[in-house]
């Protein structure tokens, strides 16, 4: 039995968790109605923030589904592993002959799919709503790093929500990581980075002068998040924040490698 | 009679925390089982009986390649492809149906899987659509027994599997087993009680302290011991240790009241 077939099998039962009835509204409303309110012509937007076409639209709204769909994530996998082995079913499964390596990748593609999968939909029904306001569609180089780089996203926050949730004794340890982790990223990453900036002797009283943003960039290059931007700014012409592109691209691919390979191990050395 | 499986000194000890330093990953062996000598044979059952923390569940672990350790005839993979594990008191829970959770369970087996036969075999054809939150304890032993019987294994592995049981629930598990004894599967059942083990098993291993004490038939064991035909598991402990049966205490367990307080030389 192949990785993909026990995928397909895990993210099924995820999806028809009950969990499911709360995450699909939430992620409803940040995706759809950010699309709607971004895309309205008379919407005052923050000066910085300059929506010309339906791509600007979708790079606008990822600042709503980095808050929704990661949190998504997080409560998907929390007890991906913690669950079956505080119940005693990870005994059994640990028992079958399926490789360890293999069942790993299979957690990993059911959990990721089962967040994955609504967000493309929704980001599906998002480019209608775009289409109606604006009257323009992204380009399929543009739908397609924003499908890449959202996938990307979730992959991350999934492989270290797996992580956190084999390592954790019980289910409230591994949801207070991955929290914390989320928190880390997605609340607090500004604040780091402006600590960093000021260790650095680069003032933070500018936050648009090119030494910040350059630091900004490459501290962003450290964060989950930080990486989705860079990738999702790949289309965009006239961005430049002082380093190369190639510099994301390495990042993003450590971020799916390290944190995959850590997983993968410990299942592999897991003890039930 | 094939010998399905022979164990030659398997020895394994849990990694348990070091409380004599700050390091908080720090780990030092902890207890286990050591120089576990035993075969397993077709057709056979062979009942593992030893008090609270003798080792009968780590055991039962490395036979099922659970964990990964030297002295078997057959490597881990090997091991895992032909034995079939019923824990003790899996908490089966969550919406998913019986049928759903035995499914996941049969794709992570290459064989060929009659789910609704396995089904029928424990008795839960009429639960396969109820979810596992509705499940009693025993449909969620009886649910454990059918994840164990996928893929017609050679050995099953069952780990005080007649707990959470009524008697009459007991009385059917029993005769299953009896079935597959007859068909020639070979049968590893922990218990520990002896009386639960008395009808059933064909051979008894004794442990203590991670040690195999004593194995063979319950009435050889007896009369090896000296014991009376209605001894139990705490006489034979009491035989085989030196221990008079009135210092027992609840303090059983206690590492200074008995012989067996070293596993290899090393303090547990």
């Amino acid at each position: 039995m192949s990785a993909l077939a026990l995928g397909w099998h895990i993210m099924r039962e995820r999806l028809s968790a009950g969990r499911m009835l709360v995450i699909w509204p939430l992620l409803a409303i940040f995706i759809l109605f950010s699309s709607w309110g971004l895309s309205d012509p008379k919407a005052n937007l923050p000066a910085e923030l300059v929506i010309d076409s339906a791509y600007d639209v979708m790079f606008a709204s990822t600042a709503f589904i980095i808050f929704s769909a990661t949190m998504g994530a997080v409560l998907i996998s929390f007890d991906g592993i913690s669950r079956d082995r505080l119940s005693g079913v990870l005994e059994i499964k640990l028992s079958q002959p399926i490789e360890r390596s293999r069942y790993a990748r299979a957690l990993l593609i059911g959990h990721w799919a089962a967040i994955f999968v609504p967000v493309f939909l929704l980001n599906l029904a998002s480019l209608i709503i775009i289409w109606y306001r604006l009257d323009d569609l992204p380009s399929f180089n543009e739908l397609l790093v924003h499908t890449i780089a959202t996938g990307l996203l979730l992959l991350w926050y999934t492989s270290l929500q797996l992580l956190a949730s084999s390592w954790a004794k019980d289910m409230g340890s591994s949801i207070a990581v991955g929290l914390g982790v989320w928190m880390l990223f997605t609340l607090l990453w500004l604040v780091l980075t402006t600590v960093v900036a000021g260790l650095m002797g680069i003032g933070v009283e500018n936050l648009n002068s090119s030494e910040y943003i350059r630091i900004e960039a490459i501290m962003d290059l450290f964060s989950p998040n930080g990486v989705y931007h860079h990738l999702l700014e790949t289309p965009l012409q006239d961005v430049d924040r002082g380093i190369s592109s190639i510099y994301p691209v390495l990042a993003a691919i450590m971020w799916s490698i390290i944190p995959m390979q850590l997983f993968i191990r410990r299942i592999e050395r897991m003890i039930p | 009679m094939e010998t399905h499986l022979t164990l030659t000194d398997v020895s394994w000890r849990h990694k348990i925390r070091d409380s004599t330093t700050w390091k908080p990953w720090a780990k030092k062996d902890g207890p286990g089982i050591h120089s576990i000598n035993l075969e397993i044979r077709s057709g056979k059952i062979l009942g593992l009986i030893g008090p609270n923390g003798a080792g009968k569940t780590t055991l039962m672990r490395t036979i099922c390649g659970l964990y990964d350790c030297d002295g078997f005839d057959k490597s881990c993979s090997s091991r895992r492809k032909r034995i079939g594990y019923m824990p003790e008191q899996v908490r089966w829970e969550g919406r998913v149906s019986v049928k759903r959770a035995l499914e996941t369970i049969s794709l992570m087996r290459d064989d060929d899987v009659d789910l609704d036969q396995v089904i029928k075999t424990v008795g839960l054809s009429s639960k396969s659509d109820h979810f596992l939150d509705d499940l009693s304890q025993g449909m969620r032993q009886r649910l454990s027994l059918a994840c164990a019987l996928l893929g017609n294994p050679k050995v099953l592995v069952m780990d005080e599997p007649l707990n959470g049981l009524d008697p009459l629930a007991q009385r059917a598990f029993c005769n299953l087993l009896k079935n597959l004894a007859n068909k020639g599967v070979a049968i590893v059942i922990s218990s520990h009680q002896v009386a639960d083990l008395e009808s059933l098993a064909d051979r008894i291993a004794l442990l203590h302290h991670g040690q195999l004490l004593i194995e063979g038939t319950l009435s050889n064991i007896r009369k090896k011991l000296d014991l009376e035909s209605d001894s139990g598991i705490v006489e034979m402990i009491c035989s085989v240790t030196g221990i008079e049966p009135d210092q027992v205490t609840l303090d059983l367990s206690n590492d200074d009241l008995l012989p067996f307080k070293q596993i290899g030389g090393e303090e547990e």
